[in-house]
């Protein structure tokens, strides 16, 4: 089979397949409902990772004249992109299996996983910023109802919110394209850019602006201040494993958008030393820091790490604004580490919820005795996130604060060091206190009531194995670090 | 070569597998876990034997390439292998010491994980060759070790291990930054490639980070608060370590800034040669005014380690000439770490058969307990500096190199830096003091322990009934070999200490061959002495008289050191968890709301705004229905269906009857077909009037002949 059908067929069959369970009535059988999504999730997975096994390869499959296409094409950044949706998109549904017993719908939700996965996929595949666009509103839209699932108040306000926020960003992404499809000599996505320099002669100001629209735009998928506030607002509401998915991936996408615009569509050199740099720079700070400070005083658990999520997926805006290579190393590495990280911990937050009902930390005293093997895994996911050596968290930050001296900014290159060890000095002040009241509850703690509610396997295998990935990573980081310095040695 | 790298991978991660081991060994069986981690203690003593016999003064690198990214280094050397030998005999007299004392512990299985994981990571910070894998071990030895200090999980030990922990996150860290600056600067971390790296660069704030983070593992001044909290609730056998090797890992990194970094660099010296000054005279101060057992013996540590500091601080001073410093300050970790295994397990038995560390309550506990006695005394006297006793020989170097750089400043032969002379007279004394101080509060325990009686006969004489079987026989070895040491070391100083110090010193940068120091002589004598002096002068007319308040008959130890003057409650706590949080805190939820607080300005402005247009666009609607789009005056009633309708419906009732008349003669229909159609006719007007008011409609259309248009523009535009 020709391999650049693949990606086509890894994007459309899950969303058929999602379309199929949303409208045929037999999927309100439980049990066919969960055997139809693990097929669609295994199957999906395979074709993605069959379509990773070709080569370099293209296929367009819509033309509006000659430059303006939707087609996909797979770089070395979309197959990482692929590998990681892969692999949290499947675990995160495998937990989801058990998870979503105690709620409703799951037929809506399941349908609109599956379909979500296929349109991730085509984010990464996309080769151009119009298909990039196409399926960034796409994934808005069908992510939507994950986030509302429950349907409360409280559910369908923040996913307005959710909306509202993602169509502003998208809405300044796509004024950027109109710019760009001016200025820039074609939009597919160029290593290393593709501005068309005669034509941006004399209007450097105004596209200067708008690339920063357009990482502002992006920005507010990537949760970068002044627009993250969707994240704390609909993390809570969601269902954990959809929680899992849009902190994990879904922020990720943004970040995706950032690196494709400026480093693939208008260049890394056409932002250095200038005022959107330093923009750029001043926000990742200050997201960076607000967030942890804010995760630091939230006493809802899932809040707490949402608010996380603005902060790490700053660093990683961070890495990407010194537009240099260790910096972006970095970043590339944290997008890898965090989707696995925070997936793991809001799966965590998840089995507690499902098996104890609790969701504020202050109540979870002395449920590490009664949950062991799920807050262990929750510890080193913290672990990893703290950057405490050996887990992953800290090869990231290393590259990140290596490349951030080196870009020889003045302030910026000791300041970001700093605010990143700020950070993991907050990040160990809220992730900490549960595992040390989950594990020592105190000396006076009643071990006589105390019942067992480990989780079954279902819930416990995606954990473990994302836990795992957490650390192993950053035992064994050499094979990823060097697949990404090929992918950065392309474009910058 | 071979063999000494494999033994150098083998000694890392031995215990780390050792620890699964005795973990899923513990759940089922704890007198077989027991064993295993006894085995795996003893196997690793005897592995650094092994290393240190054979290899010692060779030089053995291994590298694990790859691993954490940069790859871990591993090298050993005549220090490193002294180190390594030291915290394994450790382990392994405090493995042997836990066995009874941890009997009647809940959650031992967890303490024996963690406590075989931090001697994992311990000798792997000993060992390692570059900073990058000492920061690595350094980070997993804190963490792994936060269970030892929670370990019974009182609320005094959860709140001491949280200190512990937040100055260990929070010296980490600084010192990741002083990493990242010293990365930046020199390219390099292997320990032995930085001082050729960083000559002529300005790595002092590289260095201050990362003496940061050594010095809160250290325990130096003002990071010492740790310390005075977490030994006394922490058991024991974890004290001990705590404070006699994991407090060594922090003077290894101040070792390799000060003799691998800044080797011989005088401004770096003198800023040692401050910190330690305070570190021992505030240690010493506090261990004096402490009424609890283990809270003395962890003050005495934040002193000794100030003693080491001063050594090191001298070093820096002394440049070339720095033996004696260096000797000194190398043999006074080793005894110190030895000084404070014999202490804390003595007090580790008064703990395990009293469960108090009070003064006043353990008073009288080790009356006509002579081994105990012997064995308390073989560490107090060491470590008090009395000639014999191995503490006396160190302290001596440390204060002859003091000596020695004050006549080399008088003579000119150095020139001073920052301190003069006169200054060095001062550090000199503050030395001495300390020195006596050290003495003083060793005899304050002593005496009350040992000496005197319990002020309740009743207590007394359960302590009394204790007598002959207050530790079984596997403690007593534990207690008594170390303690054997003392006097071996202080008697045989040429046979022992300076083999020790001839094998660590070119870690510190002292290559030739010292000669032998007449410890015994008058001139080295003397120093001990006077200090010796102080100490009894102080014990006799500060603590027998104001520390020691009659009470009716009797009499007690009071604390009299202000409550008040707690650094940590005073400032640390407040500081970081109430005021930065609240402030920083407090601009970061006014940044957080910004947006949103915007997204609900900007509709109420735009719904004004919209109000306006809302109220023009009311009234010219108004009039234009009342000019243009005037309502045609309603119709009269028509008749029902229309000509269409009319003629098919006649024609189908013509068809019906004549039908009607032929066929279906016997059912003839009698339906009316004009008014049937009539009505159909009827029902889709209205439907297609519905429709078409409606808004969708509109939109729909709107729609099509927007694509009408966009696809007429596209096919203009790419034709």
């Amino acid at each position: 089979m020709n391999s650049s059908f693949l990606m086509v067929l890894a994007v459309f069959f899950p969303i058929l397949c999602g379309l199929g369970i949303l409208l045929a009535p037999q999927f309100q059988k439980r049990e066919l409902l969960i055997k139809a999504e693990a097929v669609g999730l295994a199957v999906t997975a395979a074709l993605a990772v069959l379509s990773l096994l070709g080569g370099d390869m293209q296929i367009t499959f819509l033309r509006f004249g000659n430059d303006l296409k939707v087609y996909f094409r797979l770089d070395g950044l979309g197959r990482l992109f692929v590998v990681i949706i892969s692999i949290v998109w499947v675990l995160s549904g495998v937990f989801s299996f058990e998870y979503m017993k105690h709620e409703k719908e799951e037929k809506r939700y399941f349908g609109f996983y599956l379909m979500v996965y296929g349109v991730l996929l085509a984010l990464s595949y996309a080769g151009n910023l119009i298909t990039f666009y196409v399926f960034y509103e796409l994934m808005t839209l069908g992510s939507l109802p994950l986030v509302l699932h429950t349907k409360t108040r409280e559910a369908i306000m923040a996913g307005l919110k959710y909306l509202f926020y993602s169509l502003f960003g998208a809405y300044l992404v796509l004024l950027g394209v109109y710019f760009l499809n001016r200025y820039a000599i074609t939009l597919d996505f160029t290593p290393g850019g593709a501005l068309d320099m005669a034509r941006v002669s004399g209007h450097e100001g105004m596209l200067l602006v708008i690339v920063f629209l357009m990482i502002l735009g992006f920005g507010v998928k990537a949760g970068m201040f002044p627009l993250h506030a969707w994240l704390p607002t609909a993390h809570p509401v969601a269902p954990a494993p959809a929680s899992a998915v849009l902190s994990g991936l879904i922020v990720k996408a943004g970040i995706l958008g950032v690196i494709r615009v400026v480093y693939y569509v208008v260049g890394a050199g056409f932002v250095r030393g200038t005022w959107v740099q330093t923009a750029w720079l001043v926000l990742a700070l200050i997201t960076v820091f607000m967030g942890s400070m804010l995760a630091y005083r939230e006493k809802l658990m899932k809040k707490r790490l949402a608010y996380s999520t603005v902060s790490q997926a700053s660093y990683i805006m961070l890495g990407l604004a010194f537009l240099q290579p260790e910096a972006m190393t970095g970043s590339l590495l944290h997008v890898v580490f965090h989707a696995f990280i925070k997936s793991c911990l809001f799966l965590s937050a998840g089995a507690i919820i499902y098996k104890t009902g609790k969701t504020n930390v202050d109540e979870m005293t002395g449920i590490g005795k009664q949950m062991p093997v799920t807050i262990w895994c929750y510890t080193f996911a913290s672990l990893a996130l703290i950057g405490i050596p050996p887990a992953s968290g800290f090869i990231s930050k290393w590259y990140l604060a290596s490349g951030a001296l080196a870009s020889e900014m003045r302030v910026f290159s000791w300041l970001g060091p700093a605010v990143l060890l700020l950070s993991a000095l907050l990040t160990a002040g809220y992730l900490l206190p549960l595992t040390i009241k989950g594990f020592l509850p105190g000396a006076d703690f009643d071990y006589k009531s105390l019942t067992s509610a480990e989780p079954n396997r279902t819930m416990l295998v995606p954990l473990a194995v994302l836990a795992f990935l957490a650390v192993a990573l950053g035992v064994f980081p050499n094979p990823l670090t060097s697949y990404i310095g090929q992918i950065i040695g392309t474009v910058l | 070569m071979r063999v000494n790298v494999f033994l150098l991978a083998v000694i890392v991660f031995f215990p780390m597998l050792g620890a699964a081991a005795s973990y899923l060994t513990g759940r089922k069986d704890k007198a077989l876990r027991d064993r295993v981690v006894g085995i795996v203690s003893l196997a690793e003593f005897a592995f650094l034997v092994i290393l240190l016999l054979g290899v010692g003064r060779q030089k053995g690198v291994m590298d694990i390439p790859g691993v954490c990214g940069m790859g871990l280094h591993f090298a050993t050397d005549g220090f490193r292998a002294v180190y390594g030998t030291i915290a394994a005999f450790m382990w392994m007299m405090t493995s042997v010491f836990s066995a009874e004392y941890f009997a009647h512990y809940r959650n031992r299985n967890r303490y024996y994980l963690f406590w075989l994981v931090t001697l994992g990571a311990t000798e792997g910070i000993f060992f390692s060759a570059d900073l990058y894998t000492t920061f690595v071990f350094f980070e997993v030895m804190s963490f792994a070790s936060y269970v030892w200090v929670a370990q019974d999980e009182k609320e005094a030990s959860l709140r001491a291990a949280s200190t512990y922990l937040a100055v260990a996150v929070i010296g980490g860290l600084v010192m990741l930054m002083g990493l990242f600056l010293l990365y930046h600067q020199a390219g390099t971390l292997v320990i032995d490639d930085l001082y050729e790296a960083c000559r002529g660069k300005n790595v002092y704030p590289a260095a201050a980070c990362m003496f940061f983070g050594f010095a809160a593992k250290a325990g130096a001044f003002p990071l010492h608060i740790w310390l005075p909290k977490a030994h006394p609730v922490a058991p024991a056998p974890a004290s001990a370590l705590l404070s006699g090797i994991l407090t060594k890992t922090g003077i290894f990194g101040i070792l390799v800034i000060s003799c691998k970094i800044l080797l011989h660099d005088a401004k770096w010296g003198t800023f040692v040669l401050v910190i330690g000054t305070l570190t021992m005279v505030a240690g010493a101060v506090l261990a004096l005014f402490s009424v609890d057992l283990k809270r003395t013996l962890a003050c005495s540590s934040v002193s000794q380690i100030g003693f080491i500091l001063v050594g090191v601080g001298m070093q820096g001073l002394l440049a070339e000439e720095n033996a004696l410093a260096v000797r000194g300050s190398l043999l006074h970790m080793v005894n110190h770490s030895l000084f404070k295994l014999v202490l804390f397990m003595v007090a580790g038995v008064v703990f395990m058969n009293v469960h108090k560390l009070n003064l006043n309550e353990i008073r009288g506990f080790g009356r006509h307990k002579p081994l105990l006695m012997a064995v308390y005394l073989m560490g107090a006297l060491g470590i008090g500096g009395i000639p014999l006793f191995s503490g006396y020989v160190s302290k001596t170097l440390i204060h002859e190199s003091i000596v020695e750089y004050t006549e080399a400043v008088e003579n000119g032969a150095l020139a001073p830096f920052v301190l003069g002379a006169g200054d060095m007279k001062i550090i000199e004394w503050l030395f001495l003091i300390s020195g006596g101080l050290t003495v003083a509060y060793m005899c304050k325990l002593f005496f009350a322990v040992f000496v005197e009686k319990n002020e309740d006969p009743a207590v007394q004489k359960t302590y009394d009934s204790l007598n002959g079987h207050y530790m079984n026989p596997a403690s007593t070895v534990a207690l008594v070999v170390p303690a054997a040491l003392f006097p071996l070391f202080g008697l045989l100083p040429h046979f022992t200490m300076d083999k020790i110090a001839d094998m660590g010193q070119g870690f510190l940068g002292l290559a030739e061959e010292t000669h032998s120091v007449a410890y015994f002589s008058f001139a080295n004598l003397k120093g001990g002495l006077t200090s010796i002096a102080i100490g009894v002068l102080i014990y006799v007319l500060v603590v027998r008289t104001w520390m020691l308040k009659k009470e009716g008959g009797g009499s007690v130890y009071v604390n009299r050191w202000p409550q008040l003057l707690d650094i940590e409650e005073l400032i640390y706590r407040p500081v970081l968890l109430t005021i930065l949080p609240a402030v920083c805190g407090f601009f970061c939820m006014l940044l957080d709301r910004s947006v949103d607080f915007l997204a609900k300005i900007l509709p109420l402005a735009g719904s004004v705004e919209a109000g306006f247009f809302d109220t023009i666009s009311d009234s010219v609607i108004v009039f234009l229905r009342r000019t243009v789009y005037k309502d045609s005056p309603q119709p009269h009633e028509l008749e029902e269906g229309n000509g269409l309708t009319h003629v098919l419906g006649r024609l189908v009732n013509k068809v019906v009857a004549l039908l009607n008349l032929t066929f279906w003669r016997s059912h003839p229909n009698k339906k009316d077909y004009e008014h049937r159609f009539a009505l159909a006719y009827e029902s889709f007007k209205e439907n297609t009037g519905i429709i078409g008011r409606s808004l969708s409609y509109g939109l729909i259309l709107f729609c099509i002949g927007l694509c009408g248009t966009l696809i007429y523009l596209l096919v203009g535009l790419f034709r």
